[in-house]
């Protein structure tokens, strides 16, 4: 058998129109390239062939691109899943993140060279980065990391603290800051594993570059993002250049906020175990995001950077 | 009116007076109760001149007042006009975007796609050349080997799939700009750009133009079912009539929530064109459907909508000498009935 590296990637697209997939085709030539026109049967395909990246359109008509992401996660985790949309529809976004874990977001019409190096990323990432398992932790080890794990909350409206207050307390390590400045400093202090943050407050402006430099460095973190003013490019913007866990909208609800927390803590728990899987949720190497990111202040930045990595291998793995 | 009337008046009054200076010159010691009463009724009609004087002042200004109303209202109205069709023309503009997206997709990729395999084509092509270069000038020592390799570059080349390949991608593409100019022909006899004004009109095609503009709020959960029958061609504004239809079919579309169903017909009567929009949506609660046409009344949270789409569709239905009729129960859905007049008689100028 040839090596992992040297046989070519192999990715699935999904579309109603078989016009984009024959383009999409001859793009990716230098790819082994499925095509599939029912969503339907894309879960089965992308097993049966060891799919390595999906590229799937959002709207069809026989299933939404959301719901077939979904139902290829769950049959074939391994493949890294991109998002084609020609149309900035909410709530297919949130779906998209939330229960279909995008990879990307691409918007059509897309660029060609940006596609193409993002599928190489991806089939990249693939290959390298292991899965971190499905299974369901014990309940003595939930325990534990819910006990170990900090959750912070970045936000400065007080009737929302108090409501994720009232929600998490009783189960979870939450801390919360007003300020970028205090949210860095108990990032220093404790190990925490899920920031649940604003998008923007009143006082210290716009927070999404200082998610996205958080993730740069420290891509074990997961961001559950809540947020009052939902706007699909915004969002789609967090999936791409901060490979956002999770959006939630304002007023939170205890339900969803439970959910979402519990999934961010377990992950963190099982990428202290198997850090090399940790690759699957960083920004990774595509030009496209790399650029883009970062107008934070170099204090700022040297501050994120010098973050405590509490998990050890990482350091090896991205060094 | 008003205010000519005063005016007269006042002019009239002020002539009374050289008469009464002279007559009082004449007749000086006889203070005749004629003379007292010519006084007093002089007096009387200055001050009731006075009286008109300051009142009409004050119906000037009453007037210029409501002048001034009527101008704003005007305007006002005016300017929501404007914005509704700004809104309209945003939703085509959104409604566009959207259908063009996936054609111009993809022949964007495929002419530079096209434009790589045609590279390695030549390459390849090149590549079969120097062979044959170096086969014509071989030697009987070099023939053998040049042989060979001719042959192998010619199998390379008759390989190459990237010809037909190319072809076929031009094929998508032609496919897809074909459909673009059919979506901006389109689009330009929705908007009617290059003639605004009273035209001749089949009103299926205004349906099926406020359909396309739509879609994209349609498709993947609305099934439309069109039921449409032969029709005269009728004398409208057809800028207008677009706006109502695809206004109404918006509404449709927005009543439906998740996945709906959408009859669109029409049909020929006596004298008039009848077209309805039915849908199977939430409906339209009894105490709210008397409201619908108002304007300003909106179900929509602030921001969402103006209230105008419904009051500027009733609007425009009745300037064309129309109607406009709904039916709507809750749970089941709402028909929306147009009727325009045919006007043959207009429709033979």
């Amino acid at each position: 058998m040839e090596p992992t590296a040297a046989r070519p990637l192999r990715i699935l697209c999904i579309d109603d129109e078989s016009r984009i997939l024959r383009a999409l085709k001859a793009l990716l030539r230098e790819h082994e390239v499925h095509i599939c026109s029912d969503p339907r049967q894309a879960p089965q395909m992308a097993k049966d062939f060891d799919i390595d990246v999906i590229v799937c359109d959002q709207r069809m008509p026989q299933m939404q691109g959301i719901d077939t992401l979904r139902e290829i996660k769950n049959a074939h985790p391994r493949a890294l899943r991109i998002l084609l949309t020609g149309y900035a529809d909410l709530k297919a976004v949130l779906g998209s993140v939330n229960e279909g874990e995008v990879f990307r977001y691409v918007n059509k019409p897309w660029e060609n060279a940006e596609i193409k190096a993002l599928v190489t990323e991806a089939g990249r990432i693939a290959r390298e980065a292991p899965l971190i398992s499905s299974e369901p932790i014990s309940e003595r080890e939930a325990e534990e990391a819910r006990g170990t794990v900090g959750v912070l909350v970045l936000e400065e409206d007080a009737v929302t603290q108090n409501r994720l207050r009232e929600i998490l307390a009783p189960h979870y390590q939450v801390r919360f800051a007003n300020t970028i400045d205090r949210a860095l400093m108990l990032l220093e202090q404790h190990e925490t594993g899920v920031l649940i943050s604003e998008t923007e407050t009143h006082k210290q402006g716009d927070l999404t570059q200082l998610l996205k430099a958080l993730k740069l460095h420290h891509p074990y973190i997961s961001t559950v993002v809540i947020t009052e003013r939902a706007n699909a490019q915004l969002a789609m913007e967090l999936i791409n250049e901060g490979q956002v866990y999770r959006m939630l909208l304002k007023p939170v609800r205890m339900g969803s906020a439970r959910l979402s927390v519990d999934s961010a803590i377990t992950r963190y728990w099982k990428l202290k175990r198997n850090p090399r899987a940790v690759k699957r949720f960083a920004l990774g190497n595509a030009p496209s995001f790399v650029e883009h990111s970062v107008p934070v202040s170099e204090q700022l930045m040297a501050r994120i950077r010098a973050l405590p990595t509490r998990i050890v291998e990482l350091m090896k793995f991205n060094g | 009116m008003v205010s000519d009337i005063a005016g007269t008046k006042s002019r009239a009054s002020c002539n009374e007076f050289p008469i009464l200076a002279d007559n009082s010159r004449g007749i000086e010691s006889h203070m005749s109760p004629l003379l007292l009463t010519l006084i007093f009724l002089s007096l009387a009609l200055a001050g009731a001149a006075g009286f008109f004087y300051v009142g009409q002042a004050r119906l000037r200004a009453r007037i210029t007042e409501l002048e001034e109303e009527g101008r704003k209202k005007e305007a006002s109205q005016a300017q929501v006009m404007h914005t509704t069709k700004l809104a309209s023309l945003g939703q085509m503009i959104a409604g566009v975007a959207h259908e063009i997206n996936t054609p111009l997709g993809f022949v964007k990729s495929n002419a530079e796609v096209i434009g790589d395999l045609l590279t390695e084509y030549e390459q390849a092509v090149a590549k079969c050349m120097t062979g044959v270069d170096f086969l014509l000038n071989a030697d009987a020592a070099t023939f053998e080997r040049a042989k060979t390799a001719v042959a192998r570059v010619r199998m390379e080349l008759a390989n190459a799939k990237g010809l037909v390949e190319a072809r076929e991608l031009l094929t998508d593409s032609v496919d897809g700009l074909k459909q673009m100019s059919a979506l901006v022909v389109n689009l330009k006899g929705f908007a009617r750009v290059d003639r605004d004004g009273m035209d001749l009109v089949d009103l299926n095609d205004c349906l099926q133009s406020a359909l396309t503009i739509a879609s994209h709020q349609l498709r993947d959960r609305v099934t439309v079912t069109r039921e449409l029958g032969k029709l005269p061609k009728v004398r409208c504004m057809p800028s207008q009539i677009n706006q109502v239809f695809l206004n109404l079919i918006t509404n449709a579309a927005q009543a439906m929530g998740e996945e709906g169903r959408m009859v669109v017909r029409s049909r020929v009567l006596t004298d008039t064109v009848e077209v309805s929009i039915e849908d199977n949506g939430a409906g339209i609660p009894d105490n709210v459907l008397p409201k619908i046409f108002d304007p300003f009344f909106t179900t929509k949270n602030v921001g969402e909508g103006t209230g105008l789409g419904l009051s500027i569709v009733h609007k425009i239905v009745q300037g064309h000498g129309g109607t406009i009729r709904v039916k709507s129960e809750v749970g089941k859905g709402t028909t929306f009935v147009v009727e325009l007049p045919i006007q043959h008689k207009d429709a033979k100028k």
